[in-house]
């Protein structure tokens, strides 16, 4: 009889478990956003100054010999 | 005559100021593309030219000197976008390593090593892709 009742204990524990790994897997993913941003901001650079970097190689063939 | 003279003089003085002027960045072109050819001086990531090892004293003017007229023009398309030259320099250092980096021509990525273009397309860092190579 005990030890049915612990294995029922047992059964709920362990959606406690999966809530509390739920939450530690929501702490995980800081580190890697703050990178991303990062990166972000360099990509938006990127892509506000790429024609103008096309058009500065077109136009100075001379500063970029082959 | 002498009034003549006076006029010319000038102007002679000029056009050969100018074509000294000239001559220097085409004979500098030549030495970068026959350095690069022997694969001791190539494209960075940051969008400067390097040397791989030593080089001769030409080489190396050479580059620099190119390296300080690329440093004028970034420096001008930032002022005119409201950029910092290095970020225009590594939009552009994309852009040469994409497109103007032949196979069998050395390149380098940051701080890394020195390597040789193969076959296929060089590996730009991260920040490049958005630039849609």
């Amino acid at each position: 009889m005990r030890l049915w009742t612990r294995s029922g204990q047992g059964m709920l524990a362990l959606p406690l478990v999966m809530l509390a790994g739920g939450c530690i897997q929501v702490r995980a993913p800081e580190k890697p956003i703050e990178i991303n941003l990062n990166v972000k901001i360099q990509q938006e650079v990127v892509v506000r100054l790429q024609q103008d970097a096309k058009d500065l190689i077109d136009n100075n063939p001379e500063l970029f010999p082959q | 005559m002498t009034r003549l003279i006076r006029i010319i003089a000038p102007l002679a003085g000029l056009a050969a100021f100018a074509a000294l002027g000239a001559a220097p960045a085409q004979a500098q072109d030549a030495v970068i593309s026959a350095a690069k050819a022997a694969g001791t001086v190539g494209e960075q990531s940051d969008g400067y030219l390097g040397i791989k090892g030593s080089v001769s004293a030409d080489v190396r003017q050479a580059v620099d000197a190119l390296n300080i007229r690329r440093r004028a023009a970034y420096t001008d398309l930032a002022s005119r976008r409201n950029a910092t030259v290095q970020d225009v320099a590594a939009v552009t250092g994309c852009q040469t390593l994409a497109s103007r980096v032949s196979q069998g021509q050395i390149y380098r990525i940051g701080n890394g090593d020195w390597q040789v273009k193969g076959a296929g397309p060089i590996t730009l860092p991260d920040y490049c892709a958005a630039a849609g190579h």
